[in-house]
């Protein structure tokens, strides 16, 4: 069993454009800080930003769990929003269900979730419609183990 | 060659401590204990942030003295394209070239070919890349070592290939050593930098491998010269029309920023200058946007090379006579486009080794280890006043929690947990008391 070194949850709130970003930052900076391997780091902040991004176009607000083990690093973000229909489809590069206004601003041209899969060692898609979705995201920290 | 491990010395006769150098560090490099600046290695970038703030004159930049140049047999100047916005109206760029010979070079080497070739290589880099973009130009020295230090993921982004003074330092060595029948090491290709950050790109480029050039000397060093030889020999200078001597616009546009323009148009491409604007931008890469840009041509200094720490004249001024000069150009003109024909095929513009991220040596011990101390530091910097006024000689609270909790600090060193510290930067700094 992986032991927990650290733990922290952060709040996003839907619609909030201007402050998008702000929690992959901060696991950026933390991950930083701990001098984790830059292809790892990448990797996480990628599907930080990227799930950040869908809190903050399709839901009201979410949690995202950050969690380092000796082993990996979990990330576990659960949102209060429309939740998926069909999860297969959504995982599809391109498809994407984001409104015109949102594609002007430059968002969400469906690239979203598979980017996420593709930084992701395991990805798992749980989904309610109209309650909310909660994504289970792990990278691990030694590649070859 | 005098082992130089950054581009600027601090004199700690002339240092007072006044922290202005360590409040403007981009990297946080600076820590002043005991009422002197000293500098973490590791850490610094060579940006020149701290030579420019400085109030009491105490960093200067490690360019090599005038006199050593005198040494070697041929000495050859290879200047910055800013020198040519350095001077005013009446000095044209043949007043310059000659003025330079009038110092003691023997030969003078401008980057006209180099530039031209140096752009064609880039455009065919970016043409060609199959890797995550944007690409990230690597022609100032500071931005190289800034992605090597906070943004290692970045480092493969950077374009390896040779800036256009590293060409020419190889070019002028191979040729002049052929001509006068002597060996390489006795050709010395002096660059005249517009900034201290060549400088630690010749005596420790960021590759690790032996540069092309011989030193750098400042703006400063040929200024009075060749001012002085332009007024005494005005009707020889003259008839050295700007035309005929640069031969094309690219030389004078590489010292510019967005002077990548006319190069990449056929590609996605960003200016960006400044070092602060810069770090904002690498912020949004390693979140993964920016992804649909091809290149990003960046300059550590705000408005490009022609405000870089050793220059004489404003930047705005030199910009625009600059912008002049250019305007006056021919994109190429016959003679620079045979030598671009002649010299690409045979050439390699590549650096000689990989650029790879500078290990931060601070960080040791397992994962758990590092968790804790991170952790020890948040909880030293939730009781830190929170004021940033860096009398501890760190930075911010911040800096401080962190080398405390690596052992390089002590909670004492903040004035709000200490009467001794107080004390102590009271004979430090009220002399008079």
């Amino acid at each position: 069993m992986a032991e927990e070194l650290l733990r922290k949850a952060f709040k996003i709130y839907g619609r909030n454009f201007d402050r998008a970003g702000e929690t992959s930052t901060e696991i950026k900076e933390i991950l930083k800080g701990l001098n984790i391997d830059s292809g790892i780091i990448r990797r996480t902040v990628v599907v930080a930003f990227e799930a950040e991004m869908n809190v903050v176009m399709y839901a009201k607000s979410a949690t995202l769990n950050f969690v380092i083990t000796d082993e990996e690093i979990d990330l576990e973000i659960a949102d209060k929003g429309p939740g998926i229909a069909d999860i297969e489809q959504a995982m599809e590069e391109g498809y994407s269900t984001a409104t015109d206004e949102m594609r002007e601003m430059g968002f969400g041209f469906g690239m979203g979730l598979p980017n996420i899969k593709k930084n992701a060692d395991q990805l798992k898609v749980e989904s309610s419609v109209g309650e909310g979705t909660t994504l289970s995201v792990r990278i691990r920290l030694n590649p070859n183990a | 060659m005098p082992e130089e491990s950054h581009s600027f010395i601090i004199d700690h006769d002339l240092c007072q401590g006044k922290l202005a150098c360590m409040r403007v560090c981009p990297t946080q490099a600076i820590r002043v204990k005991a009422g002197k600046a000293e500098v973490l290695s590791e850490l610094c970038i060579d940006c020149g942030s701290c030579l420019r703030a400085c109030p009491s004159g105490a960093i200067s930049a490690t360019t090599r003295p005038l006199k050593e140049v005198w040494d070697f047999k041929y000495k050859v100047a290879v200047p910055s394209p800013v020198l040519f916005g350095q001077f005013p109206p009446g000095v044209s760029p043949g007043h310059i070239i000659e003025g330079l010979k009038s110092l003691g070079f023997d030969s003078v080497w401008p980057l006209v070919v180099e530039a031209a070739l140096i752009n064609r290589a880039i455009r065919e880099y970016v043409g060609k890349w199959k890797g995550r973009f944007p690409l990230i130009s690597s022609a100032c020295p500071v931005i190289v070592r800034l992605v090597q230090v906070s943004y290692p993921g970045m480092v493969e982004q950077l374009i390896p290939i040779l800036p256009p003074r590293e060409l020419a330092g190889r070019q002028v060595k191979s040729r002049y050593s052929e001509k006068m029948g002597i060996s390489k090491d006795e050709v010395a290709a002096i660059y005249v930098t517009s900034c201290q950050a060549k400088t630690i790109s010749i005596f420790d480029p960021a590759e690790g491998v032996k540069s092309n050039l011989d030193g750098a000397i400042s703006f400063s060093d040929v200024y009075n010269g060749i001012l002085a030889a332009t007024y005494e020999n005005k009707e020889n200078g003259q008839k050295l029309l700007s035309k005929e001597l640069l031969h094309g616009k690219e030389m004078l546009q590489w010292s510019l920023s967005r002077g990548q323009r006319d190069n990449l148009h056929s590609y996605r491409y960003l200016s960006l200058s400044g070092l602060s604007n810069i770090i904002r931008v690498f912020d949004d890469i390693e979140k993964g946007k920016l992804r649909n840009i091809d290149f990003l041509e960046c300059y550590a200094c705000w408005a490009g090379c022609i405000n870089g720490n050793l220059t004489i004249d404003n930047f705005y001024v030199t910009g625009n006579k600059l912008h002049r000069l250019i305007a006056e150009l021919p994109e190429r003109d016959p003679w620079l486009e045979a030598e671009v024909e002649k010299r690409y095929p045979n050439e390699d513009f590549f650096i000689k080794a990989p650029l790879t991220s500078r290990p931060i040596k601070g960080d040791r011990g397992s994962l758990k280890e590092r968790i804790n101390r991170r952790q020890q530091a948040e909880t030293v910097l939730a009781a830190l006043p929170g004021l940033n006024c860096g009398l501890c000689g760190t930075p911010n609270c911040r800096t401080l929690a962190l080398d405390i909790a690596s052992g390089e600090a002590q909670k004492t060193d903040c004035i709000f947990f200490s009467k001794d510290r107080l004390d102590k930067l009271t004979t430090i700094y009220l002399k008079n008391k």
